[in-house]
């Protein structure tokens, strides 16, 4: 490893990395700006694909030549692919960005492989040296605004600073998002997620079911459910945590099973999950995998996917109850609850939002609603569960109301694997 | 590393090793577990040797790799393979917890997987053989090792629950259109690379080993320009394909038609023209027929 792209003869990212520290030191220590360019071809793939790799490769090459050509006194480097970065001393903001233009008609002068002609064009992001920033963070910066001026649809130049933040999966998130996508990454493949179970009772003491709730900790600091899920739904990666937790779920419920507890684990499903033509392979390789009875697993949804137009929603919630497991309407009353189609909804159980609850003793309309809809769902076949419960009177309005079951507080809070199983015991229900 | 291992309670790790590994739900091949008892009641075992036996055993490896990656540990770098899960284990723990496992007999013997568990060992050396000899972008031999050993990991799995699975892999061994996967979808409700993707990601497998267990039969994910596989993902995949290629003609093991399918795809993703992969096969034999 001495530095030096074999390919280009430019510096290779090693060399680029330790040529950016030094500057940096530089810039530290007189106070004078630096400046990182961080150029990316559009469309080399494409290339590749066209003329194979020693095609790519001449390309590579013919535009190495340019930029020294145009460079003048900055540092060339090839960080690999199709990327290359300039290090340019004593250059602010707006000499960067005259820079930078020079460099795109250095990139655009038409390139001919055979009797083809390529019209290159290339994405750009510009990154100043801040005062005691690490050469590293400099150059992060600088590859995030070429992100930034490829996700615009690429030839272009963007400044750090101006671009929105873009996320690992490339959609637009705040910087506190951006922290906790990467943590939840980092969780996925460091086995930074669990489920906790909160336990629902029926009137008699018997324990209905437990569910399961996703908690997200990374070296020893918890992230809130509150805080990951809503990240995880706009990223896309909630689908990837519900397979975890499908999985993850059954097998607790099979070790449940084992300890002679026949208690139903209930696990949440989202959107995002069945949407997926795979769910229900997903949902057969988790009960296969568990080896657990199907009907001591729950689904939990929300009202609105009970009434999902979308086909593959519809198809997959055939399929999970052909599958054996039991459906759960979850959050009910919240949403915007439609009694022509309720009747339809193939669920045997119903929760009751907590908004119900926490206002129940003072306001006797909301006694009122809980009363009709725990009939409404006794009429339907369905078991009727009140969540957030925290305080004996609620409780007693509740049963009083003709709810069947409840969860919340009062009774346990979400508990870890081991701690459910000693709380089971405890309470000797098997 | 060590410290933090020498402070735990050994009888916890013993635990939290023996529930993961039960966890798994893969059973160990006899065979692999014969050797290691043997090994291991030895007065003086050879502790790489004992390594290299667990390593070769997706049951035990996935247990050991699953655990060494517990919070409980709360190593910052994820653990990818066998070989670093021992190093965080520590040897003496992780042979402990599986010489216990051995004894107290907790899978169901599934018979017949002698071969299939051959396979998938000469698979994952041959694997990080060439990733190395290939000198692949981005690609860690260790990595495509570890893929090779658990990329039909589902397989197993299936067998142990359906008593009709071996009928459906020899159909799917020798459909020449339709998908592996697909010839199973006839049969089944889910297929064994979507079994191994959930175990995999239940393993805390890193997301672009994940991500090939799931489309390893996949053309089109192999194939399409848009692709959302990861280019990581997809080299994996191709690697082991062509270690399977390679093993199945130096030894004439489990014959698939996947070459057939996803070849060319797979020698595009690692830029090998045709002409050439007379000669790696030659230089890759000693590999895909070594005894261990």
């Amino acid at each position: 490893m001495n530095g030096i792209d074999p390919l280009t003869g430019l510096l290779d990212r090693f060399g680029c990395l330790q040529t950016a520290e030094k500057l940096t030191a530089t810039s530290n220590c007189k106070g004078r700006p630096f400046a990182v360019i961080w150029i990316d071809l559009d469309r080399f793939k494409k290339i590749n694909e066209s003329f194979g790799h020693p095609g790519g490769d001449e390309v590579i090459r013919k535009l190495a030549v340019r930029l020294r050509r145009v460079g003048g006194r900055a540092e060339i480097s090839r960080m690999g692919g199709d990327e290359f970065v300039l290090l340019v001393p004593e250059c602010d903001r707006l000499q960067a960005e005259q820079f930078a233009r020079e460099l795109t008609g250095a990139v655009e002068e038409l390139i001919h492989m055979g009797n083809m002609t390529l019209c290159p064009t290339a994405s750009i992001g510009i990154a100043i040296h801040d005062r005691e920033e690490s050469s590293l963070d400099l150059l992060e910066r600088a590859d995030r605004a070429m992100c930034a001026a490829k996700s615009r649809g690429g030839n272009g130049i963007v400044c750090s600073g101006d671009e929105p933040v873009p996320g690992r999966l490339g959609i637009t998130l705040a910087r506190e998002e951006l922290s906790i996508e990467s943590t939840l990454h980092v969780a996925l493949e460091t086995g930074g997620l669990c489920l906790h179970y909160q336990p629902i009772i029926l009137a008699n003491g018997e324990i209905e079911a437990v569910e399961a709730l996703m908690r997200c900790s990374v070296n020893g600091v918890n992230i809130p459910p509150g805080k990951f899920i809503p990240v995880a739904e706009k990223t896309g990666l909630v689908a990837r945590l519900g397979e975890w937790s499908l999985l993850q779920g059954a097998l607790q419920a099979r070790q449940l099973q084992d300890a002679g507890y026949h208690t139903k684990v209930a696990i949440n499903v989202s959107r995002a999950q069945l949407i997926s033509p795979k769910f229900s392979q997903a949902l057969h390789a988790a009960l296969i995998c568990s080896n657990v009875k199907p009907e001591l697993i729950e689904l939990e949804l929300t009202e609105s996917l009970f009434m999902d137009v979308c086909d593959t929603v519809q198809s997959n919630l055939r399929d999970a109850i052909a599958a054996g497991v039991v459906l759960a309407i979850d959050d009910f009353g919240t949403g915007y609850s439609c009694l022509a189609t309720l009747k339809d909804i193939p669920a045997k159980k119903m929760k009751l939002d907590r908004a119900f609850v926490t206002v129940l003793p003072e306001d006797p309309r909301a006694l009122a609603v809980v009363r009709a809809m725990t009939q409404l769902g006794h009429e339907l076949g369905m078991t009727v569960v009140a969540e957030g419960c925290e305080r004996q009177e609620e409780i007693d309005i509740l049963l009083e109301a003709g709810v069947d079951a409840i969860q919340g507080f009062f009774y346990a809070r979400p508990m870890p694997d081991e701690a459910l199983l000693k709380w089971l015991q405890a309470r000797n229900t098997k | 590393m060590n410290d933090i291992v020498r402070e735990t309670p050994d009888t916890a790790v013993d635990n939290l090793i023996e529930r993961t590994i039960l966890d798994i739900g893969i059973p160990p091949c006899p065979i692999i577990l014969e050797r290691f008892t043997t090994e291991a009641r030895q007065d003086e075992p050879d502790f790489k040797r004992l390594a290299s036996i667990i390593g070769t055993d997706v049951g035990l490896s996935a247990g050991l790799i699953k655990t060494a990656n517990s919070p409980y540990f709360g190593m910052r770098q994820r653990v990818r393979s066998v070989n670093e899960a021992i190093v965080i284990l520590g040897l003496k723990t992780a042979s402990r917890a599986v010489a216990g496992l051995v004894l107290s007999k907790a899978f169901p013997n599934v018979a017949n997987l002698e071969r299939f568990w051959d396979a998938s060992a000469r698979i994952a050396l041959l694997s990080g053989w060439l990733a190395q000899h290939l000198n692949i972008p981005g690609l860690r031999a260790e990595d495509a090792y570890t893929f090779g050993l658990f990329r039909d990991c589902g397989i197993p799995v299936l067998l142990g629950r359906f008593p009709r699975y071996e009928n459906v892999l020899a159909a799917a061994n020798v459909d020449v259109t339709r998908s592996f996967t697909e010839v199973e979808g006839v049969e089944l409700p889910t297929n064994h690379a979507m079994v191994g993707c959930l175990l995999a990601q239940n393993w805390w497998l890193p997301e672009e080993i994940c991500l090939a267990i799931r489309h390893h039969h996949d053309r089109a994910a192999l194939e399409s320009i848009d692709s959302r596989l990861p280019v990581l993902s997809s080299r994996l995949i191709a690697t082991a394909q062509l270690a399977e290629y390679i093993v199945q003609q130096q030894l004439g093991l489990s014959l698939t038609q996947e070459w057939t399918k996803l070849g060319a795809a797979c020698l595009r993703i690692l830029d090998i023209d045709e002409g050439s992969l007379d000669a790696l096969c030659a230089e890759a034999a000693p590999v895909a027929t070594s005894s261990e």
